[in-house]
């Protein structure tokens, strides 16, 4: 309970509860995967699609990383960094993974224009409706987009970092975090053009 | 005063990323720009997409499944440290560093993750010197206990006398990694899977552990037959036969091999992946696969399909059917082989797939969103959506003991005899 009191004061709280977990305090390992476990569920189930088993085993497996090597943590960068730098390896080495055992071709080209027909076609659907076919649009749109542009966009609306904290996580420059954004974004508006009507009416 | 088109810089723009005189630039530029403008208006349509997703919760049990992993670290862990350890300078310092900031802490309790020797840094050292005896002694009975459990695996004798490493066992034994569990034709035996299921070892068996550890478990089956029932995350146990890899998504199954190295997976719960590394199939509950040396996992089918359409898989699969074979194989499909029609399409070209795709689409329909156009280039998005819409159809239908079925098919193993057999027992 102590613990639960001061983790709002992040990252100060995080550096604390990560060293009472390099002491083996299992209530901190707790307290930790309690904190962030949402975030890197939503990036890893965003990041395959809306596959929620392997969200769940992503999750499962960047936490166990993360506890077994804790010790190794030496504080000399945010442990959030850390931690979504484990999510974001984790998640393209099981990309990494998926591709090399599967059969099927990375064809993102050829999905510009699966939505068309599905979203435009619904003329008075309820809200809720609408907003959940908006919502699956989006997940898949994001889906198309190369490993590389689909985890900055993730930490950018999960995580809310700043481009320089992206930087950080992907061990790249805030250029080309900039860089991956802007082009992830273009692709996304071109793959989600007949959603622009329900935007505004959702406003 | 227009200046250089700013396109490149207007997710960082609306991102306000921006240094001052940038994000000024920017903005003078997109009052004058009309197709910056534009570009701008796409940009914040797609922020303001991107930023409606919503947090979703982690499943409630992952914590369970955390806690049992690392339990069981934990314990491998001390078991290494037993071993001579070799430390380099810059670790001892460090670890020096970290003595100083916890020793006035309390001590702790659950997973000892750190190092022994950090909890009792700043401890007088006649108290020291006593608890570390204490502790030695108690280190050497967990490394002994821990030794004959953790990376062992115990097995029970259900029947017979198995072999482990040759050695016969009596109730139970204990099967370490790189040793062979072996039952004789009288012989069954049962195999606990570190904490996370188990496997039942049919008689004619020879099953070797590979690997035991927190992200993989792993045997390989050389011969014989096992039902596997495992309860843990998808992708945390594996069994090597001759010609494919069978890895568990949460599930239970048979496995057997013959002694030319071909292999017949039956899936009575969950899903089982059978792969090499150029070939994946998906077998869901009910459904089988064969896999051949130097082929590998054939296309999953239903053992309850036609006799015609049996026969002209396995010729398609592993004898080099062809135009032939995909003709009949299409001809005879039924909705629920519509699993073998689904894994086809990436598994021919051209006009073949085509006309794989006109059956598929006749039995089950493509949901919204799935197009000609993107199955037959095999967009892998569209062909997960067809899949979930099939799945259903797949699953609900009950099938007979396979177990019966395969004990009979045991003692044939050319694989088009073994459709043929399993055809036969189900009539």
């Amino acid at each position: 309970m102590e613990l639960r009191a001061v983790i709002d004061e992040r990252p100060r709280a995080d550096t604390r509860v990560v060293e009472s977990c390099q002491q083996g305090d299992r209530e901190a390992f707790r307290l930790l995967f309690e904190t962030h476990k949402d975030k890197v569920y939503s990036i890893a189930l965003y990041f395959f699609g809306g596959d929620e088993a392997l969200a769940g085993d992503i999750t499962q497996q960047v936490f166990l990383k993360l506890f077994t090597r804790i010790s190794q943590f030496r504080h000399q960068s945010e442990f959030t960094t850390w931690l979504y730098r484990l999510t974001t390896n984790t998640c393209i080495d099981e990309q990494r993974k998926r591709r090399r055992f599967s059969p099927l071709p990375d064809t993102l080209a050829a999905t510009g224009g699966a939505h068309n027909n599905s979203g435009a076609g619904v003329p008075a659907a309820e809200a809720r409706f609408m907003r959940r076919e908006m919502a699956d649009s989006v997940r898949d749109a994001i889906l198309t987009l190369k490993p590389k542009l689909r985890i900055a966009i993730l930490l950018k609306y999960f995580e809310e970092l700043s481009y320089e904290e992206i930087a950080a996580v992907l061990n790249c420059s805030k250029g080309t975090v900039a860089s991956r954004l802007n082009r992830g974004h273009r692709i996304l508006a071109q793959r989600l053009g007949h959603l622009r009507a329900g935007v505004l009416s959702g406003d | 005063m227009f200046g250089q088109h700013v396109k490149h810089e207007l997710t960082a723009y609306a991102h306000g990323e921006l240094s001052a005189p940038e994000s000024s630039r920017v903005a003078a530029h997109l009052k004058a720009c009309e197709r910056c403008r534009r570009e701008f208006a796409e940009i914040t349509h797609a922020i303001r997409l991107a930023a409606s997703l919503t947090l979703r919760s982690a499943p409630a049990n992952l914590w369970d499944n955390i806690e049992a992993a690392l339990a069981q670290a934990s314990s491998e862990q001390q078991q290494t440290e037993r071993a001579p350890q070799k430390t380099t300078t810059q670790e001892k310092t460090s670890r020096r560093a970290t003595q100083e900031k916890t020793s006035r802490r309390s001590q702790p309790s659950g997973w000892q993750v750190g190092r022994l020797s950090d909890w009792f840094s700043g401890w007088r050292p006649a108290l020291a010197a006593s608890l570390i005896l204490l502790v030695m002694l108690c280190a050497g009975g967990a490394w002994f206990y821990l030794r004959s459990t953790r990376t062992t695996w115990e097995v029970a004798r259900l029947a017979g006398a198995p072999l482990i490493d040759a050695a016969r066992i009596t109730s139970t034994g204990r099967l370490g990694i790189g040793e062979w569990l072996e039952t004789d034709a009288n012989s069954r035996a049962q195999i606990k899977v570190a904490n996370i299921g188990q496997v039942e070892v049919d008689p004619g068996t020879r099953i070797r552990l590979v690997e035991t550890r927190l992200t993989e478990h792993r045997l390989e089956l050389a011969r014989g037959r096992m039902h596997a029932t495992i309860y843990a995350p998808p992708r945390l146990f594996f069994v090597d036969t001759p010609s494919a890899v069978a890895a568990d998504l949460g599930c239970a199954y048979t496995l057997e091999v013959d002694d030319g190295g071909r292999g017949l997976l039956h899936v009575t719960s969950g899903w089982v992946a059978f792969e090499t590394h150029e070939r994946e199939s998906i077998v869901p509950a009910g459904a089988s696969c064969i896999t051949e040396p130097g082929a590998g996992p054939g296309t999953p089918f239903f053992a309850d399909a036609s006799q015609i359409f049996l026969d002209a898989l396995s010729k398609f699969d592993f004898a080099g059917g062809g135009a032939d074979s995909l003709r009949a194989i299409l001809a005879e499909a039924r909705q629920r082989d519509t699993l073998t029609l689904w894994h086809l399409l990436a598994r021919v070209e051209g006009d073949e797939r085509a006309r794989v795709y006109e059956r598929l689409a006749a039995l089950a329909p493509p949901p919204a969103g799935v197009t000609r156009a993107g199955v037959l280039q095999l967009d892998d998005k569209m062909l997960a959506n067809w899949k979930t819409d099939m799945e259903p159809t797949w699953l609900t239908e009950s099938m007979p003991d396979m177990r019966r079925v395969w004990r009979k098919l045991w003692s044939d193993s050319s694989a088009p005899r073994l459709l043929k057999r399993a055809k036969d027992q189900l009539k």
